[in-house]
C-alpha cells in the first residue's frame, strides 16, 4: 500500500522540472523502477529516492544488493519518520514549541528509509515503504544486510515499528519497560511521566518541588 | 530496603528480568551446555564509557557476546526536534564528543542541502571547516591510540597520546573558545571568523606534530606485547565488514580504500592532495596502523590548507539565513560590536527587527528530506533530516558509525578470551555518546 500522500509529494518533486539527479543517478534509476517491482522514483536535491510497497521491500533490497548495475554492499541506515494523521496531535500552546505542523493528512503514517550505498560502483540512494502508523510491520532485512540487525532494533524501540522475522526485536536505547516510543510525534518531548523500574518522577510541570 | 530489591526483582509477564529479556532468552542454555554467562559492564574501565557485555563462556573462550547499549541515550534526536535549525548545531555536538566537529559539519552540510544553498558557502568556510574538521581527526584518533594504549597495560601511550591531544585542543579552543562541544559550524557557514594569527599558531602546532607521532610510534610500533595483543585480534573480513556496515579505519584495514572524503567529498577537500591509507591484515594491529597513518594524511590536508587559505566571508551572503552578528571583544568578553548594536538599536528599525525574528524564531527550510553523509574519525557520519517547511526540523535522524560498530561485537569477538575483547573491542573505537546519542 502507498500512501497516498507520499505519491503526491513524490510527482511534486518530478514536476519541478529538469532532473537534479547526476547521469549515473537517473541510469539507476531506470535500472531500479525496471527491476523492483511497483517502484516510483522520485528525486530531491539530487537525491534518489525509490518508495516502493511494503510486501516488496525484501524484494527490492536483495535487487539492490544482487543487481550487477546497483551492487550495493552496504545497507548504511534505516531510519523512520512519523507522519500523524489528522491535525497536529499536541497544542501548540502547551509544548515549549511543538514544531508547527501544517500539513493535514487524512491517515498516519510512519516511513521508513533505507540507505543503501554501493562502494565498488560509488553511488548511494534511499528505498522508503511508507506504512500506517497504527500497525508499521515490514519484513525485516536481517536476512539480506547483517547490519540491519540493530538499526532495527533501534526503529522498533523508538518509533515502534514491527520487524517480522527479526531475530531478536527488543528494546535498545530504552530500559526495558519502558512505555510507549519515544521518537513517534504523539509521544511529546517532556509531559511524560519519568519511570525507571517502579519509581517514578512527574513531569515538570506537575512537580510541587 | 527490602521493599526495594523485591521490586526489582519482580517478574515481567512471568519471567525474571535480569538481562534484557529478548537477549536473555537468544543466550544459549548455560546449563545444558556446560557454559557461563559473565557481566562486563556497563561501569567498566575498559569499555570505552557505559557499554555492557553479556559474554556466554565455554572455560576461557568466548561462545557469544552481546553487548547492551543506552545507558548514555539522551534523546538528543528527539530535543532536535524542539529548536530552531540553528540550534541543532548545540546538541549534536555533544554526540560523540571526540569528533564533535564532524558532527557539526554534517548537520550543516544536511541544513544547506535542505536549503539548496550549498554551493553558495565561502570559500574561507569551506577551507576553515576542513582544517578544523581534520584537526579533529587527529584528536579523536590520538585519543583512540592513547585509550586503547592504556587498556592494554601501556600507560606511556596513554601519557603521550593525551598530551599531544592537549596542543590540538587549544588550537580548537583559540579558534572556537571551547575544547570541546564547540557549535562553531553552522549552518551557511562558521560562527565567526578565526583569529587573526591563525595560520602562524595552528602551523606551529601541526608542523611540530610529525615528530610526536613518530615518538607514539616509537612506543608501540614494534613493541612486542602491542603486537601480540592486538595482531589477529578483532579479526573483520572485507565481507563481513560490508554485510554488517562497518566503515571508516576498520573497512580500510581490510585493504578497501573506501573513504568518503574521496568518494563523496564534501567541503572541497578533492582539491586537497592526500592519501586513503589501507592494510590488509584485518585486525586490531592494522587499524592502529592506518590510524598513525592517518593522522600524518590529516596534518597534510591542514597544511595544505593553510598554504591557501582564501579571503572573505565565512557566511553565506543571504540575510534571511546569516546569523546577524558582528561580534567583537568587549571589555565583558565576546559580543556583539558595539557599532552593530548601535545600529539596530538606534538607527535602523527594519535591522533590529530583521536580528530579532531571526533570533527568536530562526530561519525556514523547505519541505523535504536529505541524507548527507562525512568521514568522521570512526566512519561514515550520516545525518537524515527531514523537513516539514518551519522552522525546526521535522526530524534528525543520525547515523552513528560508533552505533553500527557495536553491532559487530558478537562477531568480532566470538573464540577470543577475555582478555582479548578489550583490545577487540579498543580497536572499533566506539565512543558511547555517539552509540546512543
Amino acid at each position: 500500500m502507498v500512501d497516498a500522500t507520499t505519491t503526491k509529494a513524490a510527482k511534486e518533486d518530478d514536476d519541478t522540472g529538469a532532473s537534479t539527479l547526476s547521469v549515473h543517478l537517473q541510469e539507476l534509476r531506470e535500472v531500479l523502477t525496471g527491476g523492483i517491482p511497483g517502484a516510483t522514483a522520485s528525486e530531491h536535491r539530487g537525491e534518489l529516492t525509490i518508495t516502493v510497497d511494503p510486501v516488496t521491500l525484501t524484494a527490492a533490497l536483495q535487487f539492490a544488493r544482487d543487481d550487477a548495475a546497483t551492487q550495493c554492499e552496504l545497507l548504511s541506515d534505516i531510519s523512520a519518520v512519523h507522519w500523524p494523521g489528522g491535525v497536529m496531535p499536541v497544542d501548540v500552546e502547551e509544548t515549549t514549541g511543538w514544531p508547527t505542523y501544517t500539513e493535514e493528512r487524512d491517515e498516519g503514517s510512519i516511513e521508513v528509509n533505507y540507505i543503501l550505498r554501493s562502494v565498488a560502483k560509488n553511488h548511494w540512494f534511499r528505498i522508503r515503504v511508507s506504512l500506517p502508523d497504527d500497525d508499521p510491520t515490514v519484513a525485516s532485512a536481517t536476512g539480506i544486510y547483517s547490519s540491519a540487525n540493530f538499526m532495527e532494533r533501534e526503529a522498533y524501540d523508538l518509533m515502534g515499528v514491527e520487524f517480522t522475522g527479526h531475530p531478536n526485536l527488543t528494546r535498545i536505547m530504552m530500559p526495558d519497560d519502558w512505555n510507549g516510543h519515544p521518537h513517534r510525534k504523539d509521544y511529546p518531548l517532556g509531559g511524560v511521566e519519568v519511570m525507571y523500574k517502579g519509581e517514578t518522577i512527574p513531569p515538570p510541570d506537575e512537580r510541587d518541588y | 530496603m527490602t521493599t526495594t530489591s523485591t521490586a526489582t526483582l519482580e517478574p515481567v509477564d512471568g519471567e525474571f528480568t535480569v538481562a534484557a529479556p529478548g537477549e536473555w532468552q537468544n543466550l544459549p542454555d548455560a546449563i545444558e551446555d556446560d557454559l557461563m554467562v559473565i557481566n562486563m559492564g556497563p561501569q567498566h574501565p575498559s569499555t570505552h564509557g557505559v557499554l555492557r557485555m553479556l559474554l556466554t563462556m565455554d572455560g576461557e573462550v568466548i561462545v557469544d557476546n552481546q553487548p547492551v547499549i543506552g545507558y548514555l541515550h539522551t534523546g538528543i534526536e528527539k530535543n532536535a526536534e524542539y529548536r530552531p535549525w540553528v540550534q541543532g548545531v548545540t546538541f549534536v555536538t555533544r554526540m560523540d564528543y571526540l569528533a564533535p566537529l564532524h558532527n557539526e559539519l554534517a548537520y550543516c552540510l544536511a541544513v544547506e542541502k535542505l536549503l539548496g544553498i550549498s554551493d553558495q558557502i565561502p570559500e574561507r568556510a569551506q577551507a576553515i571547516r576542513v582544517i578544523l574538521t581534520e584537526i579533529n581527526r587527529i584528536t579523536s584518533h590520538q585519543v583512540a591510540l592513547a585509550t586503547g594504549g592504556m587498556e592494554m597495560g601501556a600507560l606511556s601511550a596513554m601519557i603521550y597520546g593525551f598530551r599531544e591531544r592537549e596542543d590540538l585542543l587549544d588550537i580548537l579552543e583559540f579558534v572556537t573558545g571551547l575544547r570541546m562541544n564547540h557549535a562553531f559550524i553552522r549552518p551557511g557557514g562558521l560562527a565567526q571568523d578565526v583569529p587573526e594569527t591563525f595560520i602562524e599558531r595552528v602551523s606551529e602546532v601541526i608542523d611540530a606534530l610529525p615528530g610526536k607521532i613518530d615518538e607514539l610510534e616509537d612506543l608501540l610500533t614494534q613493541n612486542p606485547i602491542w603486537l601480540e595483543r592486538n595482531s589477529g585480534v578483532g579479526v573483520l573480513t572485507r565481507e563481513q565488514c560490508l554485510d554488517l556496515g562497518v566503515t571508516g579505519p576498520v573497512l580500510r584495514s581490510t585493504g578497501l580504500a573506501h573513504d568518503l572524503r574521496k568518494s563523496q567529498p564534501y567541503c572541497g577537500i578533492e582539491q586537497y592532495d592526500f592519501e586513503v591509507p589501507t592494510v590488509d591484515t584485518c585486525d586490531g594491529y592494522g587499524r592502529f596502523l592506518i590510524r598513525i597513518a592517518e593522522m600524518r594524511e590529516s596534518i597534510k590536508i591542514v597544511q595544505q590548507a593553510l598554504k591557501v587559505l582564501p579571503g572573505g566571508p565565512v557566511m553565506v551572503a543571504d540575510k534571511k539565513i546569516a546569523w546577524p552578528a558582528q561580534l567583537a571583544l568587549g571589555p565583558d568578553g565576546l559580543g556583539n560590536a558595539k557599532e552593530y548594536i548601535g545600529k539596530i538599536m538606534g538607527q535602523s528599525m527594519e535591522a533590529l527587527i530583521h536580528h530579532f525574528k531571526l533570533v527568536t524564531e530562526g530561519f525556514e527550510v523547505p519541505k523535504g528530506q536529505v541524507y548527507q553523509a562525512v568521514e568522521s574519525p570512526r566512519g561514515e557520519l550520516g545525518y537524515a533530516m527531514t523537513s516539514s517547511g518551519t522552522n525546526k526540523p521535522y526530524r534528525v535522524r543520525v547515523r552513528e558509525p560508533s552505533f553500527i560498530h557495536i553491532g559487530t561485537i558478537p562477531s568480532v569477538t566470538r573464540g577470543l578470551q577475555i582478555a582479548d575483547v578489550i583490545a577487540a573491542v579498543a580497536s572499533l573505537d566506539p565512543v558511547m555518546g555517539g552509540v546512543d546519542r
